[in-house]
């Protein structure tokens, strides 16, 4: 069968609407589970904090499974003019073979693609994870119900990001 | 059936640093990006976000006392995967600027006219052929703060999701015959002239007082078990 290629992608820009990141960051909607914050600080180069950085997510359910009709999984945040952004959602268990883990997608002005990361909660094996080599980077700082994840796209502590 | 996800041809991409889009430099990872493997994970995705992302204003142009400034405009925007199987009651995300070359936006600082009647923002689902459609004013061009000249071709923001989690794309879409095209950081990051032609919609013959483009958008994904890398 001929293939068709992939549509190149290009930047957000600086201007995506408000209202389409507005209503999404909350992923519990009353389902079961163990409700956690997930927060942190988006950063460019020097550590400056950027505004309105679009963060996506996509997590298994407190039992670790992707096809839960009753728990979507995936949110939507952006950012604020200090960097922070916030979801409030299920600690994921472990899918087969993985540990518990978030799949992060950022898209922003001056990010030709998007870059995709992952937020895991310890460091446990992992064939993801195990592909790092800061993995603590990549591993959330916990405070009670709250997981705080900070990315820095470039420079210092850089955060791991993987293409595919 | 399952879905798998290939690698793509980097020309077909861009990059990642651009010369002429300073930003980039200051955002774009420094360290490579790693492969992974794919499992459940990447090769599932949401099922149900119309629910969480309800469609929103089918029609930015407007009528009557009501209407937008500007050039009438259909666009008829196709989403199909790599099979070129096309992809129904997906959600499509539609953001572009007014006649003038300015955002609804706050950040928006552009010293160019709000129009009071335009509103640039849709969010659509596809029909049974993968199909949206839109009425539209056609967007203006604008320059680049603190960039020394570069103008922004008209274009039209684009986001939608396909079968799985690494089958999102967002890009833009840009228009035929427009002599900034031939100089935007953007477009001309990606270095394969087709895939660059690709980004450019189709001027289809009408009789009414619309302008129609036609446009195609390719989403990563094919029938098939995942290959581990």
């Amino acid at each position: 069968m001929s293939r068709l290629i992939p549509t190149a992608e290009m930047t957000l820009g600086p201007f995506f609407p408000r209202e389409f990141a507005k209503d999404a960051s909350d992923l519990v909607r009353g389902s079961s589970g163990e409700v956690i914050e997930i927060t942190g600080v988006v950063s460019e180069l020097d550590g400056k904090p950027l505004d309105n950085v679009i963060l996506e997510i996509w997590q298994a359910d407190a039992a670790g499974r992707f096809d839960n009709p009753g728990f979507s999984g995936w949110g939507r945040a952006a950012t604020d003019a200090q960097g922070i952004y916030r979801f409030r959602t299920l600690r994921p268990g472990a899918a087969q073979g993985r540990a518990p883990h978030v799949n992060f997608l950022i898209l922003y002005s001056g990010l030709m693609r998007q870059l995709q990361t992952v937020m895991f909660f310890s460091a446990a094996p992992d064939p993801v994870l195990n592909l790092v080599k800061e993995k603590e980077r990549l591993i959330a700082r916990q405070s009670g119900n709250t997981y705080r994840f900070d990315i820095r796209l470039r420079g210092g502590e850089e955060t791991p990001f993987f293409d595919d | 059936m399952a879905t798998r996800i290939e690698p793509r041809d980097p020309l077909t991409q861009a990059q990642g640093v651009e010369q002429g889009y300073a930003q980039t430099a200051r955002r774009w990872p420094s360290q490579p990006l790693l492969r992974r493997p794919h499992g459940a994970a990447e090769l599932s995705g949401p099922r149900d976000l119309a629910h969480k992302l309800p469609p929103v204003k089918g029609d930015l142009a407007g009528y009557g006392a009501k209407r937008a400034l500007g050039q009438l405009t259909r666009l008829r925007i196709r989403v199909l995967d790599e099979d070129g199987a096309p992809l129904p009651g997906t959600v499509v995300e539609v953001w572009h600027c007014n006649s003038a070359g300015k955002y609804i936006h706050p950040n928006d600082t552009h010293d160019a006219p709000v129009d009071p009647n335009f509103y640039g923002a849709a969010r659509l689902l596809t029909g049974d052929t993968g199909l949206i459609e839109l009425r539209t004013i056609k967007p203006g061009a604008y320059p680049v703060p603190d960039t020394g000249g570069w103008w922004r071709p008209p274009h039209v923001h684009l986001s939608v999701w396909g079968r799985v989690w690494l089958s999102r794309l967002v890009t833009q879409m840009f228009f035929p015959g427009e002599p900034l095209n031939e100089a935007d950081a953007i477009l001309n990051a990606i270095r394969d002239p087709g895939a660059r032609e690709r980004c450019i919609a189709r001027l289809v013959p009408s009789k009414g007082n619309e302008m129609i483009f036609e446009h195609q958008l390719v989403v990563r994904g094919r029938k098939g078990t995942a290959v581990m890398p």
